[in-house]
């Protein structure tokens, strides 16, 4: 029997993946040894500290441009740069998950195994520390989404996968007001999310299968060799297309695009507001990171085929995204079907082909995330004696019991509605404007139509928080504690700025774009 | 070398192999269907073991001992079999209806499941009609469990060490939804457990066990007092009482 | 294209110039965000930001004496590059813009100062500094901005200010609907300016000053002459000119240090410092030149006479200094070396009238927020500071020697006299009928609060001086009154021709009266009418309104502007509304209603399928995965594309 040797691993450049799952590792000892009442604040600088580190060791490879870990891991400007975007939203959802001011004990469940709605939740909910091992969770998550976008063959995109999508499922549960809703979004997700999983690894098998065959090549699930088994395999191509399609499945499932939209609204609803904004910022970068990368790199050479499949997928999600928010009355179900139009969006710009298209998605990533983790933040705030108001019913008059609140919101949800001078109408053009150049106006059409149609809600709230008197049941806004108060301002910002001033991410993203093979 | 002589003839199909195909197959579908149509979890679970079992046969048939064993030895031996603990543990009449509010569910669920399948099935047994397969010699060069292990200490050892986060997650994920942690005030130390035994108004002797002087020998049954009575205090609390019926109440004329 | 107009580079010191708008940004973001958490310290933020941003402000200003080129530029970055397109977030600094900077630092320092005291009692002191800060940033982005998307920013963010600042005390209705007016009347003021942003693109490809400055002419004399209108409108709009006028008054609402700041000294004069900036685009065409004029000497001429009428102290203010501001557009139109004029009175206006806003708000403050002239009267001897530091305000903007008014306003009555053609008469007169009315009404407002008999309302029985924090900025205002006009008559013009474009050739040919003769008349004019105001007031005035004459009942109404407003504007827009509402109701709608009630209904009907059932969430994701399937198999066999 030959020697086995280990791949060369290049330390460096697995760093932030590597300090990510080793903090994770750190934070369950902690959960083990420090006291009781230490852990919150230990747990969160650890995890502060290891998003900061792991951003650093992103900034110092930024010139990286490798393949590592035999074929397991690619570092290149893509990954660099959706792994930087991933640290940062990450870092901001960290602040929200940690704040306790808003909510006495913070809004998490200090037991999540107590029955819900006995006496025993009853007492826990008034006021009990929450639980900490929320930190070690969401940082196996970031982990989980560091190597996502990172993986260069299905394999270990499959595992990187689970390794995000586990602890999310957990995180979902463990709301601490409405913990049934809760309790039922992680025990949906789970299940459509195992299912979703399924058919990735059917597509990985046949994926597999299809690579065989090359003349001087070994089979593999790596993306060279699926790139050159596109063009070379002998095998026939059933096997590709049936393995690019449930790769496909598998992947719009979790970036939300219809008709596996489903679990969106109910988990994001069910979620505890934390969580569900880090879902829609960083899984969504997650989740369209490893789509560009497998339809970019391991099936560039089907693009002429794909793309008008995943353009009806794109078009269908934007309407049903934009079509289904109107009739909402809750707002984090608002949010959950703005976000699977922009879902919508995203795949267009996944879909052109030129290195401004690469660009502008990974540019419309960042800046939604921005958005998205301040409207949530908002949501948070906006609150009565039951935990967070998000009947949109009760949100009418807000605009006169706190301007300043209500104003951030208008400002976001004319971010998201695309208004000039914000994000939403840069990310949009950086988008659209590259789709356009590449041939596929059908789709912009369809974007820009929607667009209109999803207007419509977010003004509707607009109107309601503005031009409705306060009534008995407006619920009030907390003054938020800094953690709160500091995400909430760095994703306004952030919409501003993009908004204003988008030429220097602009830059970093099309410097970024390129991927290696 | 027996080993590797099988493995390495296992390239072609045999007569032997696809004689036993067709009698796991149906098998293996059979356990499908069963376990998703049973009424009943414990029935469920184990028309799943009849299925993974088949599939350990296939896995070994085609040249993939190791798989086929772990797929007997892990799925279906401790996974399945853990499963059926916890099934019994919580009480196999688990009370969920099984009846369909949703109107058009059923229906659509199998036409989808069936036209998937079909679709499928059907494209790849057309892409796949004639092709010889390959490889796996080479895969199987030295012996099946090294092969593997090349593998995954290689080419997936990164891919490998991650699966170590999913069961630190999953530890995490049980120990979290699943723990209560008894607060302090909770506990109880022995003086207080015995002031409490010896309050007032609390009897403090053993309960008389169920079935003491009884006439039957159910732990439905409660036990009958010295005086006659009947005595709730001997029946657990989260059974119903008995009703007795006449014949069991009358002494049985071991008395006489 | 020939360069006449070049920006060197910034450097040193100058190139922190950026600075100036970004501290009291800060500043204001700060306050905003910490909320009551800043309520104790917040004001004295405020007032530190305005104050660094002087110091700042005035060495940047020394700094800029000693240079060659008296134009830099600043780049920060490139702000939208879109297509063609290219916008540079980019900052000049010239005299104009230093002079400006020097003024809204340094007057908006001490009313801040002032205004710590004057809000001490008020729950929303923080807020208000927010909004100040929020203001002086915006108004710093405005005259620093190096190109006219970067002016509008400003523009705007003043704008937005002022209407956050009138309706400061939004609980009270009157305030609501005063910031209202101003943001409506505004709004059409700013489209011109829009409009004139994007005709400038579209025939000279640009907004950066030089580059349009420099391009001018190669354009049509017809599309500067829109232009150059458009632009006007805006300026009017921001300034309280006819006919934009009706909206300053009534911004009178917000508290007194936002009147002195916004109304008086700073914003309003936004729109004289657009037509000096743009003074390449309006030199271009003489017809542009005599609107502006007409524009500045008949509401020159308004303010003075609805002025007069008025018995609201900060309104009658709010007047004169729409009356002040016709001045200024009747120097900037002038055109040539009559510019430097405008800009001159510009900043001594910014002196006195900050200094009698404040003096009024002291008034107010001592007397229980009254605000009509006739129940005051012998206040002199209760608040001597208030008194004497208005008297010096009073005296300047009649334009008496030896005060700043006189310096200022005097040289724009003889250049008026100096134009070429019979309209020398006309707009000298008016000019100097105006200096004559100036100095009635004002004369009436001092007599009535200052001298005289009481005619205090009961509940007041010892009007007190206001405290030193708010009399400190009086007295420093008042010798800015004094002696600034002095001062900035003799060097700052010559120093302002630097700036690009401004200044050129005075004017060639002779007035048409002497100058001693004109000086001599326009003081005359003014002993006359303060003389008249003083026999008619010195005994008081009737507590209620007396039955009058035709010229002063119009002048009561505002000349009945309000009512052409109505009449010309929101009757027929009024109906023009109720018109496209019926058709909107009618045509449109019912295609958009359609298409509306076909996306809720469809929303609706969509909304159905989520029912909330895993089985049925996984029965969808199977079709959706049916679907793909085929149609990735459909693609493969050649079926589809």
């Amino acid at each position: 029997m030959t020697e086995l040797k280990l791949p060369s691993l290049d330390y460096a450049a697995l760093a932030p993946i590597l300090i990510m799952l080793g903090a994770a590792l750190v934070g369950v000892l902690v959960e083990a040894f420090v006291p009781r009442r230490s852990r919150h604040v230990v747990q969160l600088t650890l995890a502060l500290l290891a998003v900061l580190a792991a951003l650093t060791m992103v900034v110092l490879n930024a010139d990286d441009r490798l393949i590592t870990a035999g074929q397991a891991i690619s570092v290149d400007g893509p990954t660099l740069f959706l792994q930087g975007a991933i640290l940062v939203l990450a870092a901001m959802a960290l602040l929200l998950i940690g704040d306790r001011s808003v909510e006495r004990g913070g809004a998490f469940v200090a037991q999540a195994a107590v029955t819900a709605e006995s006496a025993d939740d009853r007492r826990q909910a008034e006021g009990r520390n929450g639980l900490t091992e929320i930190y070690p969770l969401t940082t196996f998550a970031i982990g989980g989404m560091l190597i996502f976008v990172a993986a260069n063959d299905l394999l270990t995109m499959f595992i990187a996968l689970e390794v995000f999508s586990l602890p999310l499922y957990l995180l979902c549960a463990l709301a601490r007001r409405r913990r049934l809703l809760s309790q039922e979004a992680a025990m949906k997700y789970f299940l459509l999310g195992a299912y979703a999983s399924a058919f990735f690894l059917f597509g990985v098998a046949l994926i597999y299968g299809f690579t065989s065959g090359i003349p001087g090549r070994g089979a593999g699930v790596d993306f060279s060799t699926i790139n050159a088994a596109v063009t070379e395999s002998p095998t026939s191509p059933v096997l590709l297309f049936a393995g690019m399609a449930l790769l496909a499945i598998g992947l719009l499932f979790k970036a939300a695009a219809a008709p596996f939209h489903v679990w969106t609204p109910d988990v994001y609803q069910g979620a505890p507001t934390p969580v569900t904004g880090f879902m829609a910022a960083c899984t969504k970068v997650a989740a369209f990171g490893a789509l560009l990368r497998v339809f970019h790199v391991a099936f560039a050479g089907a693009a002429w085929d794909f793309t008008p499949v995943l353009g009806a997928v794109a078009v269908l999600t934007m309407l049903v995204g934009a079509v289904l928010a109107v009739t909402q009355t809750d707002i984090k179900r608002l949010l959950a079907y703005s976000s699977i139009a922009n879902a919508g969006y995203l795949l267009v710009g996944v879909l052109s082909p030129s290195r401004d298209g690469l660009s502008g998605t990974m540019f419309y990533l960042v800046a939604y995330g921005f958005s998205v983790l301040a409207a949530f933040a908002v949501v948070t705030l906006v609150r009565d004696a039951d935990g967070e108001a998000t009947h949109l019913s009760r949100w009418a008059g807000l605009g006169r019991r706190s301007p300043f609140y209500a104003g951030l919101f208008t400002f976001i949800l004319l971010a998201f509605a695309g208004i000039p001078l914000t994000s939403g109408f840069t990310s949009k053009f950086a988008i659209f404007g590259p789709a356009l150049d590449g041939g596929q106006a059908w789709l912009v059409i369809a974007g820009v139509l929607t667009s209109m149609v999803l207007a419509f809600p977010y003004l509707r709230v607009v109107v309601m928080m503005w031009l409705s008197e306060p009534g008995e049941s407006t619920p009030t806004v907390t003054v938020p504690g800094g953690l709160t108060s500091a995400a909430l301002m760095i994703g306004v910002l952030a919409t501003l700025v993009l908004g204003v001033a988008p030429a220097p991410l602009l830059d970093l993203a099309t410097g970024a774009a390129d991927f290696v093979r | 070398m027996t080993t590797s002589t099988v493995l390495a003839a296992a390239g072609d199909v045999s007569g032997g192999e696809e004689i036993t195909f067709w009698i796991l197959a149906p098998l293996a579908l059979i356990g499908a269907i069963g376990m998703v149509a049973a009424r009943n979890a414990v029935h469920s679970a184990l028309w799943l073991v009849l299925t993974m079992l088949c599939l350990g046969v296939f896995y070994v048939l085609q040249a993939g001992p190791f798989i086929g064993m772990v797929q007997i030895i892990v799925y279906t031996g401790a996974i399945m079999m853990l499963f059926l603990f916890v099934l019994m543990l919580v009480g196999r009449d688990a009370s969920d209806s099984l009846i369909e509010t949703l109107r058009g569910q059923r229906v659509a669920a199998i036409v989808l499941g069936l036209g998937f399948a079909g679709l499928v099935g059907g494209a790849l047994y057309r892409a796949m009609d004639g092709t010889t397969a390959v490889g796996l010699e080479q895969a199987n060069a030295e012996g099946n469990v090294q092969g593997i292990a090349r593998l995954l200490f290689t080419k997936y050892v990164f891919a490998f060490e991650l699966t170590s986060a999913l069961l630190i997650t999953a530890a995490v994920g049980a120990m979290v939804l699943a723990h209560i942690e008894r607060r302090k005030q909770d506990k109880v130390d022995q003086p207080s457990t015995m002031r409490a035994r010896f309050a007032p108004g609390n009897y403090p002797g053993p309960k008389p066990g169920p079935g003491v002087f009884a006439t039957s020998s159910s732990v439905a049954t409660p036990a009958r007092l010295p005086d006659g009575r009947l005595t709730e205090r001997s029946t657990p609390d989260i059974l119903p009482v008995r009703e007795l019926t006449a014949q069991e109440t009358s002494l049985k004329g071991t008395d006489q | 294209m020939e360069e006449t107009v070049h920006y060197a580079e910034a450097t040193g010191l100058l190139g922190s110039v950026w600075l100036l708008v970004a501290i009291p940004l800060v500043s204001a973001a700060v306050l905003l965000l910490l909320g009551r958490r800043a309520d104790r310290w917040g004001h004295w933020l405020g007032v530190a930001a305005i104050g660094a941003a002087f110091v700042l402000g005035l060495s940047s200003f020394f700094q800029l004496r000693g240079l060659e080129n008296k134009s830099v530029e600043l780049s920060l970055w490139d702000f939208i590059a879109v297509g063609d397109l290219r916008v540079d977030f980019g900052l000049l600094f010239d005299p104009l813009a230093a002079v400006f900077v020097l003024l809204i630092t340094g007057v908006g320092f001490l009313i801040h100062l002032y205004a710590v005291e004057y809000m001490a009692h008020d729950a929303g002191r923080r807020r208000f500094f927010a909004y100040f800060n929020l203001f002086v940033a915006a108004m710093l982005l405005l005259v620093l901005g190096n190109n006219y998307v970067m002016l509008y920013f400003g523009w705007e963010g003043v704008g937005l200010a002022s209407y956050l600042l009138i309706s400061f005390w939004y609980g009270r209705p009157s305030a609501a609907t005063a910031g209202k007016k101003a943001f409506l009347m505004n709004r059409v003021g700013d489209a011109g300016l829009a409009i004139g942003i994007f005709i400038m693109f579209a025939t000279l490809g640009t907004t950066q000053y030089d580059e349009v400055f420099n391009g001018v002419g190669a354009l049509t004399g017809a599309t500067v002459l829109v232009l150059g209108l458009l632009l006007l409108l805006g300026a009017a709009g921001k300034s309280g000119q006819f006919p934009l006028q009706a909206w300053l008054p009534d911004a009178m609402e917000g508290p007194t240090p936002v009147s002195a700041l916004i109304h008086a000294a700073t914003m309003v004069t936004a729109g004289v410092y657009l037509i000096a900036r743009s003074n390449p685009i309006f030199s271009a065409n003489s017809t542009l030149q005599l609107v502006v004029v007409s524009v500045g000497a008949l509401t020159l001429l308004m303010g003075c006479i609805i002025g007069a009428a008025k018995d609201d102290i900060k309104r009658v203010l709010a007047w004169s200094t729409v009356s002040q501001i016709g001045y200024m557009f009747l120097g900037v139109g002038l055109g040539g070396g009559a510019y430097a004029l405008a800009i001159v009175h510009l900043l001594a206006h910014g002196f006195f009238k900050a200094n009698m806003f404040l003096g009024a708000g002291s008034v107010m403050h001592g007397m229980k927020d009254q605000v009509d002239i006739r129940r005051f009267g012998g206040l002199s001897k209760h608040m001597k500071i208030t008194w004497l530091t208005f008297m010096m305000g009073w005296l300047a903007i009649i334009g008496m020697f030896p005060f700043s008014g006189f310096f200022s306003k005097e040289p724009i009555i003889v250049a008026a006299f100096e134009r070429e053609d019979w309209t020398a008469w006309l707009f000298g007169g008016a000019a100097l009928l105006g200096a004559g009315l100036t100095a009635f009404y004002m004369t009436r407002l001092f007599v009535l609060t200052f001298h005289g008999p009481k005619r205090w309302t009961e509940d007041i029985e010892h009007p007190h001086e206001s405290p030193a924090l708010m009399t400190i900025p009086l007295v420093l205002l008042a010798v800015g009154s004094v002696g600034a006009g002095f001062l900035l008559s003799t060097s700052v013009p010559d120093w302002l021709t630097a700036t690009a474009g401004l200044g050129g050739e005075h004017a060639e040919h002779e007035a048409v009266l002497s100058h001693a003769v004109i000086t001599v008349l326009s003081l005359l004019v003014t002993v006359l009418g303060a003389g008249l105001a003083w026999f008619l007031f010195r005994a008081g005035t009737a507590t209620a309104p007396q039955p009058a004459g035709v010229l002063v009942t119009a002048a009561r109404r505002n000349l009945y502007t309000d009512a052409v407003n109505e009449a010309v504007f929101e009757k027929p827009g009024i109906f023009l509304t109720r018109a496209l509402v019926y058709l909107d109701n009618r045509g449109v709608d019912g295609l958009v209603n359609g298409l509306a009630a076909a996306v809720g209904g469809g929303s609706g009907r969509l909304r159905r399928l989520q029912t909330g059932f895993v089985r049925s969430y996984a029965t969808s994701i199977l079709a959706g995965a049916l679907l793909v399937m085929a149609a990735f198999l459909a693609v493969q066999a050649g079926w589809l594309a």
